[in-house]
C-alpha cells in the first residue's frame, strides 16, 4: 500500500524551531514529527510514503535515507514548484501512487498527531465500498474549523461547511484519509483544495464516509497546539501503559526522558516534560509542561514550565523560563533571567529579561 | 559560499579561501588559524579587514604609508561624531603614531575610532596565540606600547553595515561618493532624483520617482506611479504599481503590493509579499510570508 503525507511549505509557525530543521524533521516526544506517522502507516502494510513538500528536498533526504534503511520502507519526495494546495499535490504525485494492484492509498497531513487508526480505517473503507474514507475527531469549538456533516449510523458524509456560526455538528476533518484511485481523476494539477472542490462532489455523489477518530488529535503546527498535543499524546502512552515513561521520585505525572539524557539530584520533572538526547539537567531544576530539545543544558535552580527549549540551547541558573517561551537553536539564556512568553532566533544570548511575549532576533 | 567563491575566483582572477573556526576565536584569533595561509617567505605585509566595513579603501596610500613609517602595524581610523559608542583610537597627528585604545570612555579622548582595516606585518602573527582573542584589546595596545602601531585617518567615507539602519546610512555614503567621481553607474533621467543605481535588467515603469538614495537590483520590476526613497530593492523583486517605499530594504524574489506604503525601516526577507493597500511601518518580516494586514508599529513577523 501506499500513502502521501502533505508536508507543504517552509514551517512558519513553528518557527523559531522551523529556522533550523524542517518541520517534518522537528522532534515531538523525542522522535521526528513524520517518524511518528511512518512508523504507524507501515505497522499496516505501507510499503512507500510520498512526501509532498514545496521547498527543496536536499535537507530532508539525507534523514530520509536514514529511515528507509532503519524502517524497511521507501521514502519519495514529489516537489510542487508552485504551491497546489491540498489536492494538487495528489495530481502531482499520481504515479508514485496507482499501481496496477488498484489499492487504496492514504493521504495524511503531516501536522497532525493521534492515535492512527489506520487498520480500522481499512475495515471500514472495504465494508462501505465507498470511493473515499475521512477521518473526523470531535472538538469543543468547532466553529474555528471545516466541519462535517454526517449520518451518525453509516458515516456517509452529506457536506461540509466551514467555520460554520450557527452549530451544525461538532466533528472536524482530521487530515487523516484513506482513498480510492479513481479520487486521482477527479484531481487536476492546479491548486486544489480537496476539502473544498474534491470532497463537497464525492459526497454528493454519496460516495464519501468519515470514521469517528477514537482517541486523541491535535494539529501540531504551532507552539501552543504542540504543548497541548504533547500532553495528549503522553496521556495515551499512559493508558497503554507504556514503559517509556520515566518514573521516580523526582517524576510527576507524565514524563518522557530518553535514555542518554541526565538528570540531577532534587529536580522535580512533570507532568508533561519531554527530554530529549543528550541533554543535561543540573540540580535543583523544575520543568512542566515542556520540551527540551536535544543536547540542551539546564542549569541549577532553573524553573521552565509551558515552553519549548530548541537542540542546544541552554537556561541559566536561576532563571525561570514560561509562559509559551520557545527557544530556537543554541539559545542561551543567561543565569537569573526571566523570560515571559520570548519567541528566540537561532544563536541568540539573552543577558536581560523579557517580561512580556515578544520576539527577540 | 564555496560555490560564490568559485565564480569570483574564476572571474576576477584572484584566489579566494576560506579559514573555518571551530570555536569562536575572537578578532585576532583567525589571524593565527590562517597563519600558514598568511604568510610566505617573501615578507610582505598583510591586510585584516572587518567584513561589514564599507569606505573607499585606500589601499595604495595604505601601504605607502605602512613603509614610511617603518613601524610594524598600520591602521585605519575614521572620524566619527559620537566616538563613545566604539573605542577611541589616541594617536600623535602629525606622525600617526598611536598613544592608545579608549574602549567606549564617557569622556572625550578623541573622534577617531579605529575602522577596522589593517596592514600587519608577519611578526604580528608570533603575537597572537591560537585561542579566543581581542586584537584591539589585547595585541594592538601592545604594540602601540612599543611605539610601533600607527594609524591613518581614512579619506572619504566609512560605514560598519551590519545592521539595517546602518546599511541604508552607508548606501547614501556610498552613492555620495560615486557622484563626486561623476560614476557613470549612476541612473539620469526625469523619473530619476539624488543619486540612484538601477541594474541593467531592471524596468522601471512610467511615472515613476526615484531617489535619493536608491538601488535597484538585478531583474526588478517597479510597476507605473511607484515612489521610492533611501532603499534598496534586492534581485527579483517586483513593486506593484503606486507604491511608496521609503527608508527600507525589500529582500530577493518580494513583491510589494499596489498602493502599498512601506516606510520606517521595513525589512523584509527573501520571498515575501506584501498584498495591495498595506501599510508596513518598521516591519521586519522574515522569510516566505505574506503579509495581509497592516503593520502599525515596528515589529518582527515570524
Amino acid at each position: 500500500m501506499k500513502a502521501l503525507i502533505l508536508v507543504g511549505g517552509f514551517g512558519t509557525r513553528l518557527r523559531p524551531l522551523t529556522l533550523s530543521v524542517p518541520k517534518p524533521l522537528v522532534e515531538f516526544a523525542n522522535k521526528p514529527m513524520i517518524l511518528h506517522q511512518i512508523e504507524a502507516l507501515k505497522a499496516v502494510g505501507v510499503t512507500e510514503v510520498v512526501l509532498a513538500i514545496n521547498y527543496q528536498p536536499e535537507v530532508m533526504l539525507n534523514f530520509l535515507k536514514e529511515f528507509e534503511t532503519k524502517l524497511g520502507i521507501t521514502i519519495t519526495c514529489s516537489q510542487e514548484t508552485e504551491p497546489l494546495g491540498t489536492a494538487g499535490p495528489l495530481a502531482l504525485a499520481r504515479d508514485k501512487l496507482v499501481d496496477e494492484s488498484g489499492e487504496p492509498f492514504f493521504v495524511l497531513n503531516s501536522d497532525v498527531i493521534s492515535e492512527y487508526p489506520f487498520k480500522e480505517m481499512i475495515e471500514f473503507h472495504k465494508a462501505h465500498g465507498g470511493e473515499a474514507s475521512i477521518m473526523v475527531t470531535k472538538v469543543d469549538e468547532p466553529s474555528k474549523y471545516g466541519v462535517v456533516v454526517m449520518e451518525e449510523s453509516t458515516g456517509q458524509v452529506d457536506k461540509f461547511v466551514e467555520k460554520p456560526k450557527l452549530f451544525v455538528g461538532n466533528k472536524i476533518n482530521a487530515g487523516i484519509y484513506l482513498l480510492n484511485p479513481s479520487v486521482l481523476d477527479r484531481i487536476e494539477l492546479r491548486p486544489t483544495s480537496i476539502e473544498k472542490e474534491v470532497f463537497p462532489k464525492i459526497a454528493a455523489e454519496k460516495k464519501l464516509y468519515a470514521m469517528v477518530l477514537p482517541g486523541f488529535w491535535m494539529d501540531i503546527g504551532q507552539p501552543r497546539d504542540y504543548i497541548t498535543g504533547l500532553r495528549l499524546y503522553l496521556d495515551s502512552l499512559r493508558k497503554k501503559a507504556s514503559p517509556k515513561l520515566a518514573s521516580g521520585p523526582n517524576i510527576v505525572g507524565n514524563v518522557l526522558v530518553h535514555e542518554t539524557a541526565k538528570i540531577g539530584e532534587g529536580c522535580l520533572i512533570g507532568p508533561d516534560v519531554a527530554i530529549g538526547p543528550g541533554c543535561v539537567v543540573e540540580s535543583g531544576v523544575r520543568l512542566s509542561r515542556c520540551t527540551v530539545m536535544r543536547g540542551v543544558r539546564i542549569k541549577k535552580h532553573a524553573c521552565i514550565s509551558s515552553s519549548i527549549i530548541g537542540w542546544h540551547s541552554t537556561i541559566g541558573q536561576w532563571a525561570r523560563v514560561e509562559n509559551m517561551t520557545i527557544l530556537g537553536e543554541d539559545v542561551h539564556v543567561c543565569d537569573e533571567i526571566y523570560s515571559n512568553g520570548g519567541v528566540v532566533l537561532p544563536h541568540k544570548e539573552i543577558k536581560s529579561s523579557i517580561l512580556k511575549p515578544e520576539i527577540v532576533m
